[in-house]
């Protein structure tokens, strides 16, 4: 799994192809990376001056500040906002060149250094959710593939009904749960571990629900498989046959949409960080759309699409790692 | 599963068993302020994006900054405005200046002391473009000029005489910051600004928290309040909380000690509680209303103005959809404003007066799904609504009248729209009925809700006239009113003009602006501003 810069330098051919190889796949990974990216940024640029609403106002405090004209003015002339749209554009993108992402409009601070702070406490709550949703997945799918029809067809009705509760409803319900009733944890967030148990739960119970109906199929195809029967032939005891076979051919699908349950955690931060009043990209995200915040709305989007470029890009390695049919062909 | 579902089951009656019961905290009622604590606040308002109050100046601002600013004046129960930072003030005979002589021996959080000066250089900087202030610039528009006449006191002159002055200068937006603060950059006060106050802002952790400590020389509490020398409060957490489920389960629990922004179905909710008490504290200013834009049709004919408020169905709805949390009103303005007029009579439900008004406005014709027709056109309403401003009881209550309009044959179209949005439809004169709060302290509101200037809409779009009533009798009333020294005249101007408002039909007045704050019963001494109903806690402490 050695990448081209830590590759070593012996000049066998196979080791160059397998390099060479290498590099056009990282090299095109790359020019995909930067149109991607640029797409992004143009898209969200000009769509959130598609929507009602004058970004002059959110620098002065809100829609409806009733700004005097001179403040008007003098806002927009200090943001570049009474050029044409099209010189707005382009500065923008000669700032993004320079990795300048301007300054938020509400916070009035450096929209790197608004990310800088939350997206810290995203990737947090993503990851314990994301680490949160694979043990649940992986647990339901073990037992409800190993313990019979009826635990099969029980399982298959928890991950439908898991992986269809909305986000703002598993919260309260939650809350009302775990704090107003049994007042184990704390309903909003606190410093802590405490305060991260709803919020990562809340992410992580749709999500698992997801993960392990995809688990679980291939796991029974898995164990219904030759290679299985296989290595059972060969006296593989049945838990070997489980972790070391079917559950490595389970995780191929399951990595696949790795991809996705990132995009579904970020989009499932924005809910469940302004219910519990969690810091994070997901609320900045939220109050920059209400308040026409330009530079933060464009800011997010575009470190959200930088996260999930790297997600994918490592799901294509774990793919190579876990399946070697894909090593092989490279 | 076998053995899971039991358990399950046995969790779910745990939690219904449990929440039938929370054990109200025993009542240790000591009446012994005790000292020292940290009171956690949760604010289900935005958070503001200046913690100065000059900048901008809406509710959120003032909701925290009444913690760390003070103004001249303040109000007492009974509505009379009584001393604060200045002990005593006069006006001029001919009601063109103003002085006020400051409270000896105040200092600011800085060190910085309070003189004349201050107050100078706090007008300057609400009415210097650059700090792009809009409700204490609004306020301040006949103030030509300030003069520090001697250390302790300072003249205010004005272009001509304002009625409304002291109620003015009694708001958060207008309070009086140190002169050494304000000239620092704008981005830096927005972070800290500097107040005589009983706390301080010690650190704002964006979209999350604000952190204020105890000002321990503090010397300047208002003239009524309990008690005098520093805060007990060591400390205030003063966090964001944007959903009010999450915001009542966090009081419920303890996590935090007080909330506002409270909603209907939760002060419902909370009675039961015993560890929780409920604050009503409606803001001052209008009441809230739909208001009727006659400057396009139908709402220019006063006929059909008058079929609408006739074929809605308020009272019932608002009973039921805010639990008889809140009054009806029949007043442009708050209950609080002792100016207040209310004529109930105007508001009466009657589907059959409806209909001949119609009839006689020449709404004669009904199309296939039952609204009436004239000349080809139905009779359709635009009614953007602020989501942002409108809490859910409120969204509902105009389905309901939705609902109850059309039977009289008006089609009402309801368009929910974010607080950018809504305003850009009022901007463009999209709309036919806008209800739209307003806080102000004073009757001087009516000028600004109903006086023809408020129909010109400023650089910004916005304008407050949304009813967009011209009437020279009106103006006329709400300049005289704005302009006389005796409270006997103005009050009259004030009762007649608001007869104009309501009888020609431009306002569907619903209640007073909601204002519910839900505290712990450990915390004592709460109250509201008299002012603008924005949480005092000076005297506030937590007994143990």
């Amino acid at each position: 799994m050695a990448l081209p810069l830590g590759a070593t330098a012996t000049p066998a051919t196979a080791d160059s192809v397998r390099r060479r190889s290498w590099l056009r796949w990282a090299l095109a990974r790359l020019a995909g990376v930067a149109f991607v990216l640029w797409a992004v940024a143009t898209v969200t640029f000009f769509a959130i001056r598609l929507i009602p609403g004058d970004p002059a106002e959110a620098i002065l405090g809100g829609p409806g500040s009733q700004a005097s004209k001179e403040a008007l003015a003098q806002a927009r002339s200090d943001y570049g906002l009474d050029l044409p749209l099209g010189i707005q554009y382009l500065q923008y993108l000669g700032r993004l060149a320079t990795g300048d992402l301007g300054t938020s409009y509400s916070l009035r601070s450096p929209v790197t250094t608004v990310i800088g702070q939350n997206l810290g406490p995203t990737l947090l709550l993503a990851l314990s959710s994301l680490a949160l949703a694979v043990v649940l997945a992986l647990l339901l799918a073990l037992w409800s593939s190993r313990s019979g029809r009826i635990a099969s067809a029980v399982g298959s009705v928890l991950e439908i009904i898991a992986s269809a509760v909305p986000h703002f409803w598993l919260a309260i319900a939650l809350i009302l749960m775990f704090s107003t009733a049994l007042g184990w944890l704390p309903p909003v967030s606190v410093p802590g571990a405490a305060g991260l148990v709803l919020p990562a739960l809340t992410l992580a119970v749709p999500l698992a629900g997801f993960l392990g109906q995809v688990m679980r199929e291939s796991l029974l195809d898995a164990l219904a498989s030759p290679f299985v029967l296989a290595a059972r032939a060969r006296g593989e005891g049945e838990s070997g046959v489980f972790w070391r076979h079917a559950l490595r051919h389970a995780a191929i699908p399951a990595i696949g949409l790795a991809g996705w349950a990132f995009g579904s955690l970020i989009s499932g931060a924005v809910v469940v960080e302004t219910i519990f009043a969690r810091p994070g990209i997901g609320r900045s995200l939220l109050s920059a759309v209400q308040d026409r915040d330009v530079p933060l709305v464009l800011g997010v989007v575009l470190v959200v699409a930088v996260g999930y470029m790297i997600v994918t890009t490592l799901t294509d390695l774990a793919d190579r790692f876990v399946d070697p049919r894909l090593r092989a062909r490279s | 599963m076998n053995r899971l579902l039991p358990s399950l089951a046995a969790l779910a009656a745990a939690a219904l068993l449990l929440t039938g019961c929370t054990a109200g905290e025993s009542a240790s009622s000591s009446t012994t302020p005790v000292k020292g604590g940290t009171l956690v606040y949760a604010s289900g308002d935005a958070e503001p994006t200046c913690l100065d109050p000059h900048v901008g100046g809406n509710y959120p601002q003032a909701l925290v900054a009444t913690q760390y600013l003070e103004s001249l004046v303040s109000k007492d129960k009974g509505g009379k405005i009584i001393p604060w930072l200045a002990t005593k003030w006069t006006e001029a005979a001919d009601g063109l200046s103003w002085d006020f002589t400051l409270k000896k021996g105040v200092k600011f959080t800085d060190g910085s002391p309070l003189t004349s000066e201050a107050v100078v250089a706090n007008v300057a900087h609400l009415q210097d473009p650059k700090t792009a202030s809009s409700t204490g610039y609004l306020a301040l528009q006949k103030v030509t000029k300030v003069t520090a006449i001697d250390d302790l006191t300072a003249r205010i002159s004005l272009s001509s005489p304002d009625s409304a002055l002291l109620d003015s200068l009694s708001q958060t937006w207008l309070a009086i910051e140190s002169p050494t603060a304000l000239k620092r950059n704008q981005a830096v006060n927005c972070e800290s600004p500097v107040g005589t106050g009983p706390f301080v802002v010690k650190k704002w952790n964006h979209q999350q928290s604000i952190q204020l400590t105890r000002n321990n020389s503090y010397t300047s509490p208002p003239a009524d309040a309990a008690h005098s020398g520093p805060a007990y409060l060591k400390a205030i957490e003063w966090r964001f909380l944007p959903d009010s489920a999450s915001r009542y389960a966090a009081v419920q629990s303890g996590t935090v000690d007080v909330i506002d922004n409270v909603q209907p179905d939760t002060i419902v909710a909370a009675e039961k509680q015993k560890n929780l008490v409920a604050v009503d504290a409606p803001r001052p200013g209008a009441s809230n209303r739909i208001e009727l834009n006659s400057s396009i049709a139908p709402f220019d004919d006063e006929k059909v103005r008058e079929a609408f408020i006739r074929s809605a169905d308020v009272s019932g709805a608002i009973s039921s959809l805010f639990f008889d949390t809140t009054k009806r009103s029949y007043s442009p303005l708050s209950s609080i404003e002792k100016d207040g007029y209310s004529e109930p009579k105007l508001f009466d439900y009657d589907q059959k007066a409806a209909a001949k008004l119609l009839d006689e406005a020449g709404w004669t014709q009904k199309n296939a799904e039952g609204y009436r027709v004239k000349d080809g056109k139905v009779l359709e309403l635009d009614f953007p609504v602020s989501t942002n401003q409108s809490i859910p009881a409120e969204q509902s209550l105009f389905e309901q009248l939705q609902a109850t309009s059309k039977q009289a044959g008006f089609k009402v179209n309801l368009h929910p729209q974010d607080l950018a949005s809504w305003y850009g439809a009022l901007g463009k004169n999209q709309y036919n009925l806008v209800s739209a709060p307003y806080t102000k302290v004073g009757p001087d509101v009516l000028r600004i809700l109903f006086d023809s200037a408020g129909t010109k809409p400023a650089p910004s779009g916005y304008f407050a006239n949304h009813a967009q009533i011209t009437d020279p009798a009106l103006d006329a009333l709400l300049e005289d009113a704005a302009a006389s020294s005796d409270a006997a005249e103005r009050s009259a101007d004030y009762e007649k003009a608001q007869k104009i408002v309501l009888e020609g039909y431009y306002i569907l007045p619903l209640y007073d602006q909601q204002n519910h704050y839900l505290l712990s019963t450990k915390v004592k001494g709460f109250r509201a501003m008299p002012t603008v109903s924005t949480p005092a806690l000076y005297d506030a402490w937590l007994s143990r």
